[in-house]
């Protein structure tokens, strides 16, 4: 029997999905991944496809309930190295995933997850600027214009 | 048409998960074995999956058998999965997309059929279900993906 292995790479949850998975193994990766995620407080559970040459609808269901499982824990799933193959045999099938992202690589899925905290902090960044959140005793002080403005840039860029 | 039957012919007894991926890798290997490309033997280890896991879930065990047919020089793999389970009491609802009585996506036999080159499903409630299908090995562009890997 093939293992997966879960690993924690900044905030995500990097977990290779091994070929030939049985059911009930499946099951348990799946709470495997439950549990790594409240461990590591990730934010993105990234389910490493390249291994796999089949994905059919009960491994779609898999994908499906792990996003939806790990959507109640505030963590969102990536999909990756999927196959062309694969890719293929997916659409054919008639799969549609929904609220999943889907990478290329583990290199897309830093960059993904990096860009959305980003905006998560300027979003924070604006609210207090509106007035909401700001400590005023402590003034603009309170407030990291430096990384702010970093932050803005790099969103821009994107 | 005269097709030929070859002496590959594999049973595989389908009683649980483990059968099911028992399925999966011999017919693989047979794909493999007679130079499938890598797409086609996707495709056709995923059709099996979904008739396998079909008879655990509806039929609790079932046998599938796996063979290879050539018509001249045209071959193809034929997959029959067989069960004597429940039955199913209407074909044409169960092979829409969605339709579902059970664990999956409701994609398995819509999904199956859409993925093989012949499709043929016979089924009698109170007696059982089978599933022909095969896929032909497309010879265009096969040799030179075959030389690649």
């Amino acid at each position: 029997m093939e293992t997966s292995t879960i690993q924690k790479l900044e905030n995500l949850l990097l977990v290779s999905v091994p070929r030939d998975l049985m059911d009930d193994e499946v099951l348990r990766l799946r709470r495997q991944v439950v549990r790594e995620i409240r461990k590591y407080h990730s934010r993105w559970v990234m389910l490493d496809f390249s291994a796999v040459d089949i994905c059919d609808s009960f491994f779609g269901r898999f994908i499906q309930s792990t996003a939806d499982m790990v959507g109640l824990m505030g963590a969102d799933v990536i999909v990756s190295g999927l196959q062309d193959a694969v890719v293929e045999t997916m659409i054919e099938l008639g799969m549609t995933l929904e609220n999943i992202r889907a990478v290329l690589d583990l290199d897309d899925a830093l960059a993904l997850s990096r860009t959305v905290q980003r905006t998560e902090m300027y979003t924070q960044g604006m609210k207090a600027l509106n007035g909401h959140d700001i400590d005023w005793d402590n003034g603009w002080d309170a407030l990291d214009m430096d990384s702010l403005h970093r932050d803005t840039h790099a969103i821009a860029e994107v | 048409m005269s097709l030929t039957r070859t002496l590959t012919k594999t049973r595989v007894a389908i009683h649980n998960d483990v059968d099911v991926v028992v399925a999966i890798q011999k017919g693989r290997m047979l794909a493999q074995a007679h130079g499938f490309s890598t797409n086609e033997q996707y495709i056709t280890v995923t059709a099996i999956s979904e008739v396998a896991h079909n008879i655990i879930n509806y039929a609790r065990c079932g046998e599938i058998t796996l063979d290879i047919v050539e018509q001249g020089k045209r071959c193809a793999i034929l997959i029959v999965a067989t069960d004597a389970g429940p039955g199913i009491p209407d074909v044409q609802q169960a092979l829409k997309d969605g339709y579902s009585t059970g664990a999956g996506l409701g994609l398995g036999l819509s999904g199956a059929r859409r993925l093989m080159d012949e499709f043929e499903i016979v089924s009698e409630v109170g007696k059982g279900t089978t599933v022909t299908m095969w896929k032909w090995r497309n010879d265009n562009n096969n040799r030179a993906k075959n030389s690649r890997s």
